[in-house]
């Protein structure tokens, strides 16, 4: 197998790094993200500086504010984080089509294999990024180069918050051998607590168990996690495609909630996202998948088929409706909401066979085509419907 | 006709020059041809350390050197083995007024293993073009310089504004050695001179002559050019051998990495070098 060169780029403390872009006053401060007003809120992100006071994502705000009282806290922007991402992204694709966002949080994997010939070594590439980013989006990312995914992540991490690292092919396990397990990505937590039962904590002890040893503790796993600790990972950088695989839209309660009121105005919330997507697109949805997490930490994922398949945001809401009715089962409160369309189909233009029914979707049509029009032109909030309301008043 | 012998040219008979390239990891020289087929970038410094015996670290440009890294590489190549390595850019090209001297002191202890077994023959200080002789950048080099002492260095300028008297006289008195370089004749690049500052070393560096190329922001483009033989000869009569008498040792670098094309230029500058009866290494 030819030898690869994987570039990793990963903007430490993204949400921040994005809100101090738009806010030069938050620079050298401690700054937390989470849902602003909310009894039970969460850390989304936090600055360096909150977490050298020792703040951790997914910590309880209280708790947060205890270690670093002082603290800027802001809501968080999705739609702010995932535009910022996109425009990491365009100033990495001329480099490879192999490029990778596994996430909205910074992380960008990009395949350079091929790329030598065209841009020179790899090193020289990501530091070409890494002055674009800078230049042109006043991001500074932290960025390595390795022979996988895995090392090039972990090699990352081992400089945050800044910094850089190149990992040469054949000095992986070598490179790994020094550092503590829970650097690795892929050994869970509860794998890490078995090795610390055998005394293990470093990734070069873990190395020295046979493949036999591991399948006698771990099972199944034993396999991946022999691999995982010798810096092997043949996993390739997916290619990033402008068609969309799917969608996803999501909600945090601030306050963690039981009232059905609010999560179905959430849940047309969120249908309205995709419907405004899909007409965008001329697509139409031929089923929706939703994601409830419960305050208790549970999480029940259903979804709903949608036959024939819809586009307007009234179909949407039923179908959303009834993947809600049969996920939300238990008598917990809800902390977070997601609805997602991973199927499409493109709009038919054959009309309807009967009149009536043609009258009917031709009046669907146009409303949702003014609905569009009017939001496009003054924004998303400037037409709502009542069901939306009860958000306010929680 | 009988050929003159390098004393009988006026040359010191121990000054002995070292010939190689600007970094050695190159996967596009496996399709060259210089690496055979399927050598992995971990496995290139001992087939390099074969045909040449000395390399010019250049990913210590982009990444702060580790003492573990340089000591396998030193291992890997063998105890005869030299190297030059570039100094980090956080000292040349993206100065943080506040971390620098940390930086330096940083670098210093990477390049360690190299230092104590005497293999380092020079830190490279590569400025960058616009680096101009302004005040605040002579004060710069001046600090740097004093926090980089004890180190065998070698200071590259590409800004014209360099080539002054004044400077080569302030680097011979801090025996620091300045760096002849062939690179394309454009505007505002420093010149190509035979001035040795360092009775020790003298160093040269062939970028190429892509003029095109120079300012795409390209490696590929930038560096992508193959000296003749006519070329590297004028080099050779008109510096190398002036050089050559003037310094207890020499080291020379071929930048031009595209293809593969700087190793097919050193080991033809060997061949020239020896043919003039000059002791390369």
């Amino acid at each position: 197998m030819r030898s690869r060169s994987i570039i990793h780029l990963n903007v430490a403390d993204f949400a921040v790094a994005v809100e101090r872009q738009a806010d030069c006053r938050l620079r050298n401060r401690p700054v937390i993200v989470a849902p602003e007003a909310a009894a039970r809120a969460e850390v989304y992100d936090m600055s360096e500086e909150a977490y050298q006071d020792g703040v951790r994502k997914g910590m309880p705000l209280k708790k947060a504010l205890r270690f670093c009282s002082g603290a800027r806290i802001l809501p968080p922007h999705p739609d702010r984080y995932e535009q910022a991402m996109m425009e990491c992204f365009k100033r990495v694709l001329p480099y490879s089509p192999l490029a990778e966002m596994t996430d909205q949080k910074g992380h960008i994997f990009v395949d350079v294999t091929g790329s030598g010939r065209l841009f020179g070594p790899p090193p020289d590439i990501a530091w070409r990024i890494r002055r674009a980013f800078r230049s042109e989006m006043g991001l500074d990312p932290i960025w390595s180069v390795a022979s996988n995914k895995l090392v090039a992540k972990v090699a990352t991490r081992l400089v945050k918050p800044s910094g850089e690292y190149i990992v040469r092919e054949g000095e992986e396990a070598h490179f790994l051998q020094p550092l503590p397990l829970y650097l690795v990505p892929g050994i869970l937590p509860e794998e890490r607590k078995q090795f610390g039962e055998f005394n293990l904590s470093f990734v070069g002890q873990a190395a020295g168990l046979t493949l036999e040893q591991l399948d006698l503790i771990f099972g199944r796993r034993g396999q991946t996690l022999f691999n995982l600790v010798r810096g092997v990972d043949l996993s390739p950088v997916q290619s990033f495609s402008l068609k969309k695989k799917g969608i996803c839209f999501e909600h945090l309660f601030g306050t963690d909630t039981g009232q059905v009121a609010v999560v179905e105005g959430v849940l047309y919330c969120l249908a309205e996202k995709i419907g405004s997507f899909l007409r965008k697109q001329r697509l139409s949805a031929k089923n929706l998948g939703l994601i409830l997490d419960f305050s208790d930490g549970k999480r029940i994922a259903r979804q709903a088929a949608a036959r024939p398949p819809v586009h307007d945001d009234l179909s949407l809401f039923s179908v959303a409706k009834l993947a809600l009715k049969r996920a939300w089962t238990r008598r917990v409160r809800i902390r977070h909401i997601s609805l997602s369309c991973n199927h499409f189909e493109s709009r038919s233009s054959q009309l309807e066979l009967f009149a009536g029914s043609r009258a009917e979707k031709e009046k669907k049509e146009q409303l949702m085509s003014a609905l569009d029009q009017v939001r496009q032109r003054f924004g998303s909030g400037s037409l709502r419907t009542g069901r939306t309301f009860s958000l306010d008043a929680a | 006709m009988i050929e003159e012998t390098p004393k009988q040219k006026g040359l010191p008979a121990s000054c002995r020059i070292h010939v190689g390239t600007s970094g050695y990891a190159y996967a596009e020289w496996t399709d060259a041809g210089f690496y055979p087929a399927g050598t992995k970038s971990g496995q290139m410094l001992p087939l390099y350390a074969k045909q040449f015996s000395i390399t010019e670290l250049n990913y210590t440009w982009y990444r702060m050197p580790v003492p573990e890294t340089i000591e396998r590489q030193r291992q890997q190549a063998g105890s005869g083995f030299l190297f030059t390595a570039k100094l980090i850019r956080t000292l040349t090209h993206e100065i943080d007024p506040m971390k620098w001297q940390k930086e330096a002191l940083r670098y210093r202890e990477g390049m360690s293993p190299l230092l104590q077994s005497k293999q380092l023959l020079a830190v490279l200080i590569q400025l960058p073009p616009s680096f101009a002789r302004t005040q605040g950048n002579r004060t710069h080099l001046s600090v740097l310089l004093d926090s980089l002492e004890g180190l065998p260095l070698a200071v590259e300028f590409r800004h014209r504004s360099w080539a002054v008297d004044r400077v080569f006289d302030e680097l011979e008195r801090r025996r620091v050695c300045l760096v002849s370089v062939d690179e394309p004749d454009l505007p505002g690049l420093f010149p190509a001179l035979d001035v040795v500052t360092c009775p020790d070393l003298f160093y040269v560096r062939f970028h190429g002559r892509n003029d095109r190329g120079w300012r795409s922001g390209n490696m590929q483009k930038q560096f992508d050019y193959f000296y003749s033989d006519d070329q590297l000869r004028e080099w050779i009569e008109k510096r190398i051998i002036p050089m050559s008498s003037r310094a207890g040792k020499g080291v020379i670098f071929f930048n031009n990495h595209v293809r593969g094309q700087a190793a097919g230029n050193a080991l033809q500058l060997r061949r020239l070098l020896s043919k003039e009866g000059l002791e390369v290494g």
